[in-house]
């Protein structure tokens, strides 16, 4: 991930989690805890991948469904389903995740830039691709996914100024 | 000399306290100069002023803001003079204390701004000079052609400036300088008292910065959410559980949790509490130039200055009671000469009164003016293509009132200075919708206008009304509840491909929320549901509801930097069960309503 601090180490400390088939990685020093799913309040009239908002010892946190941004079917939440709440710049947001798997260590020589046609998400998110020894472990970049979210908002808004 | 040094980091805090200092003395300013007309020989109320100038001219040259503290110097001159009966105070007097005053006023705006930059102060202080000589009144444009009279007069300032100075080194702050006694003898006891009085209430009063009331709020506000949740657990917890005495000791606590929670919430309100007067203290100046520009004669009434509200609030009203006040000057009080024909008393008078209502403020401004002919509205609205001629015959009173609040509207044959622009009852009326408050308009031609302004005490924890809406619940703030009715599917009707009903006598548009909102789970089988009225700035309109949950505090939680400007939603809260939900924006509501019923009768049009 591209943090100042971790640039120059030679291990990243990743928090990995599974959407759908594919496991992802993200910055663990941007996790601030990963809870079980609690009741999600839908908020009226919000971008359709943001599930709602919740109460986190009496914080309101929004909640973005990550198989939504990234044009996955639905699935019901089940036991493994969790919200990883994540501290971005100057906002706290909840990411709702198929599963989290562990916390991993990772060598810097390992990762490698992503490649054009991974998957179907959007590679704007995607810092890298970490070559573990049995799988492939898919960086995100969560201040990008949301940047990239308020792009699109920005862009419904102005449509619906035109109207 | 745009960086003065006074704004490095260290200063910082000596020069905001100075600010906050002058801001105030300055609010008090804004009334007694006008009172000087009214009572020229209240000595208590010269003493007043000069001492509140006495106190700028020593802090501002303490922080070497020069100008300020030349122009207050010149000013307490006059001042002086004026309280030992050295001269004697005369109708143009004003004008040009008024003109220091603003002067003043100016200067100190610069330091807010931390931009200093040089004032044309000459021809005030020449003649504030010329007032301290006792000079014949200097009249604005007169100034050059008396010119050579500043100069002696300047050295004849001088001594009495003087006999002030060491005692304004010595203390900076004191309200009152200790007179050297060879001063008159009765000025000097009538300023003893009052220099007490004033010591004394400077012991019991400190300022706190708001950031810190705002903290100790949300501290509160999440406290109360603790309460509600702790009374829920409490009133769930049953008696045969086995264990009596935990039982009971529970309720106990909670009780008095309960009462200490409330008690505190109450408390802290308090602290935010501010005067309405402190808006109201620059209304009587406002008036008067209006007054004197258009010459009209025009007293206004103030009552009910001591209503507090909360500091936000506060904020937020001043804009809107300004236009309103400007309106009532200026469009509402007519010419002497059109009064004195209309049989009426030539001073007119405005009347501006605040008050508690319950939970709420109650702000009226009344004048015996020439009051709104609803029929001029009318074809005003006609000429600029805002309604129709059919609907101009139908429209009740209250509607064509309301058209007063469309944007870019307005009656005033002329466009002055100060209103007639067409923008302002439309930001009273945003402003108004956006504290959840409630404007009416009562008026009779020929007798004058009341405007009346309804609002919430408080913004941060208010009651709401409880509403279920399909698998949803919402909250609604009870400020804009007016009553809640049962209302049957037949008693629908559609207008203009809008949904109404009838409530008594009027016809009340319907807001379905389940499509604004998109709120999914509602049985359209239901032959009836519930029907909420509200009131939003001068409109009203129901909502359509399936279930009432009831009534309950809440604290309005925002939606987070991530979600802001949700349209329809205007935060969330916590119920005492944890669950998060949402509370309705009764403004954004009926705009949204109106949107999608415009597009769709575009869409009707265009078939």
């Amino acid at each position: 991930m591209n943090t100042g601090s971790q640039t120059n180490e030679a291990i990243y400390q990743l928090v990995s989690f599974v959407i759908e088939n594919e496991e992802f990685g993200v910055d663990i020093l941007k996790v601030q805890e990963i809870i079980r799913t609690v009741e999600i309040t839908r908020v009226p009239k919000s971008p359709t991948f943001v599930e709602g908002v919740i109460n986190l010892r009496g914080k309101i946190v929004p909640v973005i469904d990550l198989r939504k941004k990234f044009g996955i079917d639905r699935r019901e939440l089940d036991n493994e389903t969790r919200i990883i709440v994540v501290e971005l710049t100057d906002k706290v947001v909840g990411f709702l995740v198929d599963k989290v798997k562990e916390v991993i260590r990772v060598e810097k020589s390992i990762i490698e830039p992503p490649p054009e046609l991974t998957t179907s998400i959007s590679t704007n998110y995607i810092t890298g691709v970490a070559k573990l020894q049995d799988r492939l472990l898919i960086l995100l970049d969560l201040d990008r996914v949301l940047s990239s979210d308020e792009q699109e908002r920005l862009a419904e808004v102005e449509t619906e100024a035109h109207e | 000399m745009a960086q003065h040094a006074m704004f490095s980091e260290e200063m910082k805090e000596i020069v905001d306290s100075f600010v906050v200092e002058t801001k105030e003395i300055f609010e008090k300013l804004d009334t007694e100069l006008l009172e000087i007309e009214k009572r020229p020989d209240d000595k208590e109320l010269i003493n007043s002023i000069f001492r509140a100038v006495h106190t700028v001219k020593g802090t501002s040259g303490f922080l070497s803001f020069e100008q300020m503290s030349v122009i207050a110097h010149r000013f307490e001159d006059v001042l002086n003079k004026l309280r030992r009966d050295e001269l004697r105070f005369q109708a143009g007097m004003l004008d040009v204390m008024l003109e220091a005053f603003d002067q003043m006023k100016k200067l100190l705006n610069q330091v807010i701004e931390r931009d200093i930059q040089e004032v044309d102060l000459s021809s005030t202080i020449k003649r504030l000079e010329m007032l301290s000589t006792g000079a014949a009144i200097p009249q604005k444009e007169a100034v050059s052609v008396e010119a050579p009279a500043p100069a002696s007069s300047v050295e004849e300032a001088q001594p009495s400036e003087a006999a002030e100075q060491p005692s304004a080194e010595k203390s900076e702050t004191q309200p009152e300088p200790k007179e050297p006694p060879h001063h008159e003898q009765a000025a000097a006891a009538a300023q003893a008292p009052a220099a007490s009085k004033s010591e004394r209430a400077v012991d019991t009063t400190i300022r706190v910065d708001v950031a810190r009331l705002d903290h100790l709020m949300n501290l509160v506000g999440e406290l109360v959410l603790g309460r509600n949740r702790l009374s829920q657990i409490v009133s769930s917890e049953r008696e045969d559980n086995g264990h009596e005495d935990f039982t009971r000791q529970l309720n106990e606590t909670g009780a008095q949790i309960d009462f200490i929670t409330t008690e505190l919430q109450t408390a802290v309100m308090k602290t935010r509490m501010v005067q309405i007067g402190r808006v109201f203290n620059r209304f009587p100046r406002l008036v008067r130039d209006i007054a004197r520009e258009f010459s009209k004669e025009i007293d206004l009434v103030i009552s009910g200055e001591e209503t507090e509200l909360d500091k936000s609030i506060i904020e937020e009203i001043s804009d809107p009671l300004v236009h309103l006040i400007r309106n009532a000057a200026d469009h509402g009080v007519e010419a002497t000469e059109v009064r004195e024909k209309a049989g009426k008393p030539r001073r007119g008078t405005i009347h501006l009164s605040a008050g508690h209502e319950g939970n709420h403020i109650i702000i009226e401004i009344q004048d015996d003016g020439a009051g709104i002919d609803p029929d001029k509205l009318k074809a005003k609205a006609l000429e600029k293509g805002l309604i129709t001629p059919e609907e101009a015959h139908e429209m009740k009173l209250d509607d064509v009132y309301s058209l007063m609040f469309v944007p870019g509207f307005s009656t005033a044959q002329r466009v002055s200075s100060v209103s007639g622009r067409g923008v302002g009852m439309d930001v009273v009326k945003t402003n108004i919708t956006k504290l959840n408050g409630i404007i009416s308009v009562e008026s009779e031609v020929g007798k004058g206008t009341k405007f009346t302004l309804k609002l919430p005490l408080t913004l941060a924890i208010i009651q709401g009304l409880l509403v279920g809406v399909g698998a949803e619940t919402f909250a609604i703030p009870l400020s804009s509840v007016l009553e809640v009715v049962h209302t049957s599917k037949s008693e629908v009707s559609t207008v203009n491909g809008r949904a109404v009903t009838r409530l008594r006598e009027t016809v009340l548009p319907l807001v379905d929320i389940t499509e604004i909102l998109e709120v999914p789970g509602r049985n359209d089988d239901s032959q009836a549901f519930y029907t909420v009225v509200v009131g939003v700035a001068n409109r009203k309109f129901g909502i359509e509801v399936d279930r009432l949950i009831g009534q309950k505090e809440i604290v309005i939680k925002p939606l987070g930097a991530y979600l802001k400007n949700i349209p329809g939603i205007a935060g969330s809260t916590i119920l005492g069960d944890g669950r998060v939900i949402m509370i309705l924006d009764a403004g954004e509501l009926l705009r949204l309503a109106d949107k999608s019923n415009r597009a769709s009768a575009a869409a009707e049009a265009r078939a």
